[in-house]
């Protein structure tokens, strides 16, 4: 708190109630390290280098520059690594001017190179004008503060000096660290040093913090420079960041020194949203615009509007704050009111900011809002809004998607807004629309075409300049695209590469972070799918609480699997009969389906084949109204066992015969196996009535065989025991021995190794 | 209080303790604990003279260090900090030894202040320090761990502590200096400001000293626990300090804090009297003669004060106040600059000036300056409560409600807060969230009648008609009890609702007796005429049932009811 009342002192320039934080409108001052840089510029100048080491040099020139001060160990060996022969000529440079006296400095800024003579230091160059603003700066100081330079020169290279070791050591970070130099520098004995480790952990550390030589001090450009750049991670690579903690502590550091700095506010505020703080991103966030609004107002003429404007847009930002945080009563009303003011000052750019956060809302309120959108969409276009206009259409398409429109309309609109976006290079929103047609076409059941995809969004480079050497990949789109990704590798059964998979977006999207929550989820169906496949129901089921923390649905369908498959039926049902209700009131047609399909699956267990019929043609209906044909061939692989439970395997058959086709093409490996194994079952059913039997058993033969190496794949242990079973009767009825006595070994085998009873095979698909 | 009054039956001991700090204190340039100390001492009896305390009590040491000693002070009294320390350097008296440790603490001060005017660059100006900080702790931290500290030097590393933020230590150290030197006021103060919250001074462990009920008093005080603090100050004052100046100036600022006007006036007044010179406190002063818009009075403060020492904070804030009430925003705001000017840390002055901008709807400096004051100090409720305020003008309501908000955590007990809560919630169409924030600013106690007023209408706009009628009952009741008839137009309006209501209820009694105490009121008026005529109507046609109500209708027509609606309660169905 102190150091706030300090700073005040310093406000002579105080106009009209704002505090200018610029004095003398000078954004460079002058410091030791500075100093060295201009030692270093000089050194370039005038000695003779090899010109493969200068172009080293060259490249250096404007990271330092930039760049927060660093400690003269950090800076020598910066240098070294480019040309030791320059760094060993600065260091001697300012090891003169330290030693000697302060008409050394005074000499040294009279020697510097005219900005004129040189071509590298002309007028206008980078490193001409830095020149010329340190020498300006430096002509600024009154004698006290050229002493007071000179001395913490000193001090900056004789802390070199005492621990030269210092700089080999370690990294250039952004934070040096010798703090603990001058705290143990002469004055202070040896009694002291034992006094201070007897001190609590606390007590030195909060003396480190006090240091001022732990932070090299940020000049205004520095401070700028280092708030985009940990902006620009956070938004692209927020692994790349610093550390929250690490970042707050360094925020904190640069509002001790300058209160004045009010994006180091906003910074503070996108760094608590990432560790999901509501208390101080809200206080951040209103302090930044209280900031803002007085920037706003100064610099323009029109005074008024200028801080009109973010006074709306502080709203604005108020509302997706709560939006973020899932409190949607406070964003409503938090964007009314950004909407009033917008509507009063006849904003129409923020108007229609806020009407795409209106529609956004309210469908994360869960009620249509697609009309509110189709509006939002025609005033983007009409205001020339690419961005919000293509946002808008996209959000359509995805209400368009689980409404059921028909597929190509969904594929035109986002065909042409893609053409929007690469007219404007709106990087951003080609990623959501590659990510939306992944889910469509995964949706669609046509699973090669969401991988190409996929393949297609992962492998893009994006069309934003690489900064930092960050390329954008923590968006939602690529978590989703990578969710999908191992979806589809662990419906192919290939789970190795899922592990990979899931191991990269660990890395990418730490729990903490706010798109985590997707492959969260995505992980444990894939868990739960695996040990369902395998039996393992005891595995499964702790999965299901998990999966209900993240999904509520998905939750209940999950744990009504697992009782079915407990044969708890009575439960199951009553949770089945829950979950449509729910369902049908949010109308989430997939869910539906997959729950009448569980609902019919539950009759069969109760062999009761008839009641589950009107249930299954339902769920065709459905699917194929809305164009899912996975489901919709999953759907008929149930019909066709039901016909063939209640004895008309011909037609049984026939109807198999029109889900095989795409199950094979797209369907994951279980359906497929299923798929082959119904089919088998039907031949085997046929063998008695046709004249051909013994060929029709050989077919069945080979499709069981088929539908082996599918199971054998999955590892799926039971089901492979059915076929052998199957397969034996079938050689038994050929009259193959020698085949019938290897099935029935290995479904021996594999009977000892499951323990538990085989279930009757006709009950189950 | 009996333990008290025996402590403090010994004014002629304790006037004695106060003669011998005093001196202890000149000699070590503690000037501060000296002034309050004597202004103690002067409230109390003078002492015939043979039993005045010796004036020296000189040790071999003292002896030893008299003449360097003597010179460094003479040159610490002329705030040559540097060269008093280089000449006490060798001395080993531990009067001595203090003032060699306060000059080399006074210096670093000194010397920080001038730093950061010229500092190299902006962004360093944060950082300078008092760098003598460090070393003075560790020197002071080793004499301490060997016991060889005596108050004074306690007090001194209690400083050097706080300085550097470390006050969980910083407290202890207090703690320990008024143990071992209790009458040393400055201790006291500063572990004032270090003592946050009531849980914080329970666990202090402090001496029994009479010293320690001022101590009390004044952290009673400082921590908004006025009645607590008021009851120390009158016991003091029972106890015979009835002539102190320090006492008065501090019951009338509790007396201000709490908003009980007239009282602190007129202690004001008595202190003006007694101590016509004083400077401090008239800004409190002044902020109360603006509220009761006292304009000669505070012009003949500002006056007055102008002529004593123009350039104190206080002078300013009070000119600043005077020309606020004047509507010159623009010179308040120039006076309270001026203000910031010669002490940044003054924390009234920012939100003043936020005021002043509020007032010439420079909105966005009225933010800056709030920003300002909470950045000194983040709980002060005025500047959030006038960031909300701010934004409730550039008609952002639930943007303000986070303001508000901030504003009612600090003083949960303020109604004003909870109706300007409750008044946002209301433009937000939140009724439900309003009606709470009114009733509850009613049950802390409302300063402005405002409450209940705003509830009935919200009730009324609800159609809770039964509710809206109690409310209005209640805010009757509270607007007479309370003796003066402020706001009219809107007993009439209360007056009038009742009147309908309880004519639609059918209770006619009730509703003639409001009709009639309507046309009191020259805007309703009319309107109870009407409504006089309509009841008399309703009541020709039923036939009034029994002479009995004839009666008790007369009795409540008499004059002398009519002064108290009080008994209106009985009566709700």
């Amino acid at each position: 708190m102190a150091s706030v009342h300090e700073s005040l002192y310093f406000n002579p320039m105080m106009t009209n109630g704002v505090v200018h934080a610029n004095v003398f409108g000078i954004k460079d001052w002058v410091t030791p390290y500075k100093i060295s840089v201009l030692a270093l510029l000089y050194e370039m100048t005038t000695s003779k280098i090899a010109l493969q080491e200068k172009r080293r040099l060259n490249k250096l020139i404007l990271p330092l520059q930039q760049g927060p001060d660093l400690t003269l160990g950090q800076f020598l060996k910066t240098v070294e690594d480019c040309c030791p022969q320059t760094a060993f000529a600065v260091k001697i440079r300012l090891n003169e001017m330290a030693d000697g006296e302060l008409k050394d400095m005074e000499f040294f800024f009279t020697t510097l190179p005219n900005p004129t003579f040189d071509s590298e230091a002309y007028k206008t160059s980078v490193v001409g004008l830095f020149i010329r603003h340190m020498l300006l700066a430096y002509n600024k100081l009154s004698f006290s503060q050229v002493y007071k330079l000179y001395k913490s020169l000193q001090h900056y290279c004789h802390v070199y000096d005492t621990k030269p070791g210092d700089g080999q050591m370690e990294v250039p970070t952004f934070v040096g660290d010798e703090s603990d130099m001058d705290l143990t520098s002469t004055e202070v004995t040896i009694g002291d040093k034992m006094e201070r480790e007897l001190d609590s952990p606390l007590l030195v550390s909060e003396l480190r913090n006090e240091d001022p030589v732990s932070r090299g001090p940020l000049s205004q450009k520095q401070a700028e420079y280092f708030l985009a750049k940990q902006a620009y991670l956070l938004k692209n690579d927020d692994n790349k960041a610093l550390r929250p903690a690490a970042l707050q502590e360094e925020l904190n550091n640069m509002l001790k020194f300058n209160p004045d700095f009010a994006e180091a506010h906003y910074l503070n505020y996108l760094n608590s949203m990432r560790v999901q703080d509501i208390y101080i991103s809200t206080h951040s966030l209103l302090h930044y615009f209280d900031r803002l609004i007085l920037s706003g107002s100064e610099g323009k003429s029109n005074g008024d509007e200028g801080y009109g404007r973010s006074l709306r847009y502080a709203a604005l930002n108020l509302a997706s704050l709560h939006c973020r945080f899932g409190h949607y009563q406070l964003a409503d009303l938090a964007l009314q009111e950004a909407i009033r003011i917008a509507q009063e000052s006849n904003d129409h750019v923020c108007l229609q900011h806020c009407l795409s956060w209106l529609y956004t809302l309210e469908q994360m309120k869960g009620s249509d809002s697609s009309v509110l959108t189709e509006d939002s969409v025609k005033m983007a276009a009409h205001f020339c809004l690419p961005y919000l206009a293509s946002l808008g259409i996209q959000s359509l398409v995805q209400q368009g998607a689980v409404q059921g429109k028909s597929a190509h309309e969904l594929m035109d609109a986002l065909k042409d807004t893609d053409i929007l976006h690469w007219k404007h290079s709106l990087s951003e929103l080609i990623e959501i629309s590659l990510a939306q047609t992944i889910s469509i076409w995964r949706m669609y059941g046509k699973s090669t075409m969401a991988q190409q995809q996929a393949q297609l969004l992962l492998n893009m480079s994006s069309l934003e300049p690489v900064n930092f050497g960050v390329t954008q990949n923590n968006t939602e789109a690529f978590a989703v695209a990578l969710c999908h990704l191992a979806e589809l590798h662990a419906e192919q059964g290939l789970y190795g590469g899922t592990t990979e998979i899931f191991k990269h977006l660990k890395e990418q999207f730490p729990p903490h972070t706010q798109h985590a929550k997707l492959w969260m989820l995505c992980d444990l169906k894939i868990q739960f799918e695996k040990h369902m496949n395998d039996g393992k129901y005891h595995l499964a089921q702790p999965l299901v609480p998990a999966i209900r923390a993240q999904n509520k649905t998905e939750g209940l369908y999950r744990k009504a699997q697992v009782l079915k498959s407990l044969s708890r039926t009575t439960e199951a049902y009553r949770i089945l009969q829950k979950l449509q209700v729910h369902c049908e009131k949010t109308r989430c047609t997939e869910t539906i389906i997959r729950v009448l399909l569980s609902t019919a699956e539950l009759h069969w267990e109760s062999s009761d084949f008839s009641t589950g019929l009107p249930l299954l043609l339902q769920a065709l209906t459905l699917s194929r109204k809305h164009h899912l044909q996975a489901l919709a061939s999953r759907t008929l692989l149930h019909l066709a066992f039901t016909q063939l439970m209640l004895g008309v395997p011909e037609q049984a058959l026939s109807v198999l015969h029109e889900a095989l086709e795409p199950i094979l093409a797209h369907g994951g490996i279980m359906d497929k196996g299923r798929a082959l194994m119904l089919a088998a079952r039907c031949q085997m059913a046929l063998v008695a009535t046709r004249p051909n039997g013994r060929e029709q058993a050989a077919v069945a033969i080979h499709t069981l065989d088929e539908a082996a190496s599918y199971f054998s794949t999955l590892n799926c242990k039971e089901r492979l025991r059915d076929v052998r079973y199957l397969q034996a009767r079938l050689h038994g009825s050929l009259g193959q021995t020698a085949q019938r006595n290897r099935c029935a070994m290995l479904f021996h085998l594999l009977d000892r190794e499951l323990q538990t009873p085989r279930a009757p095979t006709d009950m189950r698909l | 209080m009996a333990a008290l009054c025996s402590e403090f039956g010994d004014l002629v001991q304790i006037k004695k303790q106060l003669i011998s700090v005093i001196l202890l204190c000149k000699e070590r340039g503690l000037v501060h604990s000296v002034k309050w100390a004597s202004e103690l001492a002067f409230a109390l009896d003078p002492l015939p003279k043979d039993e005045l305390p010796p004036s020296h009590l000189v040790s071999e040491e003292d002896v030893q260090d008299l003449d360097a000693f003597a010179l460094a002070k003479s040159y610490f009294d002329l705030k040559e900090y540097d060269r008093a320390a280089y000449f006490l350097r060798g001395c080993h008296s531990k009067k001595a030894y203090f003032l060699y440790m306060y000059s080399r603490y006074l210096s670093g001060e000194k010397k920080k202040d001038d730093e950061t005017v010229d500092s190299l660059g902006p962004l360093e100006k944060g950082q300078v320090r008092n760098e003598a900080l460090r070393e003075l702790r560790v020197e002071l931290s080793k004499k301490h761990r060997a016991g060889e500290l005596d108050g004074f030097t306690l007090y001194l590393y209690g400083v050097v502590l706080r300085k550097l933020d470390l006050l969980k230590e910083a407290v202890e150290v207090f703690v320990e200096a008024t143990h071992t030197l209790p009458l040393h006021w400055g201790a006291w103060l500063e572990l004032c400001n270090l003592v946050t919250n009531i849980e914080m001074l329970k666990s202090l462990s402090l001496p029994s000293c009479w010293i320690k009920d001022f101590f009390m008093a004044h952290i009673y005080t400082e921590l908004q626990m006025i009645p607590g603090a008021l009851q120390k100050y009158q016991s003091l004052i029972e106890a015979g300090f009835s002539k102190s100046t320090y006492i008065i100036s501090q019951i009338a600022v509790a007396y201000h804090n709490i908003r009980d006007i007239d009282q602190a006036l007129a202690l004001f007044n008595e202190l003006r009297e007694q101590d016509p010179y004083r400077i401090e406190n008239m800004d409190t002063f002044s902020n109360l003669l603006y509220v009761k818009s006292m304009k000669p009075e505070l012009s003949y403060l500002a006056h007055n004060l102008v002529e004593i020492d123009k350039y104190r904070v206080e002078t300013c804030c009070v000119i600043g106040n005077y020309y606020s009430l004047r509507s010159q925003h623009e010179k308040a705001a120039l006076y309270f600059q001026r203000a910031l000017k010669l002490n940044p840390r003054c924390l009234g002055a920012w939100t003043l000036m936020g005021h002043e901008y509020m007032e010439m709807k420079n909105t966005s400096a009225a933010i800056q300056a709030y920003r300002h004051a909470i950045e000194v100090n983040k709980r002060d409720y005025r500047a959030w409560y006038g960031l909300g305020q701010t934004y409730e003008i550039l008609k952002m309501p639930f943007y303000c409600l986070y303001y508000y908000r901030k504003a009612h955590q600090l003083r949960p007990n303020d109604s004003r807060m909870l109706v300007a809560l409750g008044e946002c919630y209301e433009k937000l169409s939140q009724q439900v969230e309003a009606k709470k924030c009114y009733w509850r600013a009613f049950s802390v106690g409302d300063v402005e009648k405002m409450a209940l007023l705003k509830l009935a209408k919200l009730q009324e706009q609800l159609t809770e008609t039964d509710e809206a009628a109690q409310s209005y009952i209640i805010y009757i009741q509270e607007i007479f009890s309370c003796g003066e008839q402020l706001e009219h137009v809107e007993v009439s309006t209360a007056l009038r609702y009742l009147g309908q209501y309880y004519f639609k209820n059918k209770l006619y009694d009730e509703a003639s007796l409001c009709a009639q105490r309507c046309c009191d009121y020259n805007d309703a008026r009319e309107e109870g005429k009407a409504l006089l005529r309509q009841i008399s109507q309703v009541r020709d046609q039923t036939e009034t049932p029994s002479g009995e109500l004839f009666v008790s209708l007369s009795d409540n027509n008499t004059p002398i009811k009519r002064v108290s609606p009080l008994n209106l309660s009985s009566f709700t169905p």
